[in-house]
């Protein structure tokens, strides 16, 4: 069954905000990359596939079920785990992440268990006894982690996740999405502005902008390598780049790298030789990839 | 995890287990948060300072029918007989009026606690992403609120029937004498629970902000009695008669002087001299009007 399909998706907001301009996907579970520049629409596409917000025309189900008539349904399978602050201070993350449980079906004695297995798969051990309002940023990101993935969903719906944390614990979140989509075999949709993080743990990828639908494909696709060969060389690029259009073939300099355009199989023998003929000092030759950047250029 | 566990799983074997057992259904996560919210009107699973204000109140408010019961069995036992009982000020009948203010002072801490907390820290995002609707989640609060209004109410009341029933020569005349009483105090508990509740509810939905709420919660069940009362010294006439109905506390003293068929010690209500059933009218009608707007606040709140 796909995970997500949406057609035609758009909302509307009051006030003519257009976040979201018909949308169209078809999604497979795996680690989805939902990567735009903020205010792109990644949060709202999120909540309406939540059955949270209401789409202003335009249809989408998740896991068979249309967002718009059987959101108690759906919500039994998904997990959210919203951007924005979301956790009483006053309450240990045990009794919390318990509640949680509770409000998604579970009864009193399973909820309890799951809250305790979930709060130490992601990390949290004895601080979980202590009230939430003492907790770093890094342990509430991993309660909200801990929450949305409490009632053991199907599929995860994670808002910026890695929002706030310092490099150690963005290497540490990421690597709990990736665990999450790997070894617990739940599907992920994880939203994202920083295109970076996202290439490290996703599988798929859809970007988005101004609620407009930019690509989405498997993540080597949006990485796959580029008709351009750079060679880089301590000295000399001038020389190289001129040899090497003078053998016929698109060359051209950017500082110590001469970008080849690669029609056919020919520059590589050719600036191997060259290289050679030259006696430059090469420092390396590489196929450059597609950065995640173009595509927002 | 154990082996047996370890050998029946064979996708999850890194550690990970699904959860397999039963999921409840609406009704059932609803009645849930229901209870959670009754134990956390009275500080139940909140820490050790968040049950002194509730349990003050409950203390407080039967205070006095434990020590009428209690005087009033050293008085059978003295063999004074009925006379004290008829001379005593603490009866069913009068027990709403005696208690009013605590009731309101509950509802005043713990409905911004109840209704605010959820909006201040943001956690309605994930209620609305779980089982509930927001329909679900707003009655079951404003349920557990009622409920936990209920008990501050009839607690006491209970506590008078089964006095009477004990104190009396043979607990069967005791409870043949007080069966009259039940249904009417039942009856001006659960109207006064509803409206008090009800408009505390309303306050404390539109008022994230707890210390906010909790005056206008007081304000509105002491500021308008006041307006009242002036507006009839003033001799305003049929309008003054007419806004006691606008008055929440009033309205509780009114249904409890029309069930009990009694001249309510509040003199606004003698001196607006309306039907005693306007007042029951009122009540409902206001309550009802509080499950619409606190409804409408969270259908239309930002999730």
């Amino acid at each position: 069954m796909p995970l997500v399909v949406t057609s035609a998706l758009t909302k509307r907001y009051p006030g003519g905000v257009v976040a979201l301009d018909s949308l169209d996907l078809a999604l497979e579970p795996g680690i989805i990359g939902l990567v735009g520049a903020n205010g792109a629409g990644k949060s709202t596409l999120l909540r309406i596939l939540l059955g949270l917000l209401p789409p202003t025309s335009g249809e989408a189900t998740v896991l068979g079920h249309d967002v718009r008539t059987a959101g108690t349904t759906l919500r039994r399978f998904v997990g959210y785990m919203p951007e924005s602050d979301c956790l009483p201070p006053d309450t240990t993350a045990t009794d919390f992440v318990g509640q949680m449980a509770r409000l998604s079906g579970l009864p009193a004695a399973g909820a309890r268990e799951r809250a305790a297995e979930v709060l130490r798969h992601v990390g949290l051990y004895e601080e979980r006894y202590r009230p939430i309002g003492g907790y770093s940023t890094g342990m509430k990101q991993r309660v909200k982690l801990a929450q949305a993935l409490v009632h053991d969903p199907r599929l995860l719906l994670l808002d910026e996740p890695t929002n706030g944390l310092d490099p150690a614990g963005r290497d540490e979140m990421l690597a709990l999405v990736r665990r999450t989509g790997t070894e617990f075999g739940i599907a992920v949709i994880v939203a994202s502005h920083l295109l970076g993080e996202i290439e490290r743990v996703c599988d798929f990828l859809v970007a988005i902008d101004a609620g407009k639908l930019i690509h989405a494909a498997p993540l080597h696709e949006f990485t796959e390598r580029t008709g351009t060969l750079a060679v880089e060389v301590e000295e000399g690029a001038v020389a190289l780049a001129a040899a090497l259009v003078a053998a016929g073939i698109t060359a051209t300099v950017d500082g110590r790298t001469v970008l080849v355009e690669l029609e056919d199989e020919r520059p590589w023998d050719l600036v191997r030789d060259t290289v050679a003929d030259l006696e430059l000092p090469l420092v390396r030759i590489e196929q450059r990839r597609r950065g995640l950047e173009e595509l927002f250029r | 995890m154990t082996q047996a566990e370890g050998a029946s799983s064979n996708i999850y074997d890194l550690g990970y287990q699904g959860y397999e057992g039963p999921r409840l259904g609406r009704p059932a996560v609803a009645f849930g948060l229901l209870t959670q919210t009754l134990r956390a009107a009275y500080g139940i699973g909140r820490g050790g300072r968040a049950k002194i204000m509730p349990f003050l109140m409950l203390g407080l408010s039967v205070l006095p029918a434990i020590l009428a019961v209690g005087i009033r069995a050293l008085a059978a036992q003295a063999g004074a007989g009925d006379a004290l009982e008829e001379a005593s000020p603490i009866r069913h009948d009068t027990y709403q009026n005696l208690t009013a203010t605590l009731v309101m002072l509950f509802c005043a801490a713990q409905a911004p606690e109840l209704f605010g907390r959820d909006q201040r820290h943001g956690v309605l995002p994930l209620y609305f992403s779980r089982v509930l609707t927001r329909i679900d989640y707003t009655l079951a609060r404003a349920g557990g609120l009622f409920l936990a209004i209920f008990i501050i109410s009839i607690v006491p009341q209970l506590i008078l029937s089964l006095g009477a029933i004990l104190a009396a020569p043979d607990p069967l005349t005791g409870l043949r004498d007080d069966l009259p009483e039940i249904p009417r105090y039942l009856a001006v508990s659960l109207l006064a629970s509803a409206l008090l509740g009800g408009v505390a509810t309303v306050i404390a939905a539109w008022t994230p902000r707890r210390a906010y709420a909790t005056a206008a919660i007081i304000a509105v069940f002491i500021v308008p009695p006041i307006v009242v009362a002036l507006m009839a010294e003033l001799a305003v006439g049929d309008l003054a008669r007419v806004l006691v109905l606008a008055s929440p506390s009033d309205i509780v003293d009114g249904v409890n002087a029309a069930v009990f068929d009694t001249v309510s010690p509040n003199p606004t209500i003698v001196a607006a001299g309306l039907p005693g059933w306007t007042y029951i009218v009122a009540a409902l009608i206001e309550t009802a009007a509080c499950v619409v707007l606190v409804l409408r606040r969270y259908l239309g709140i930002t999730a």
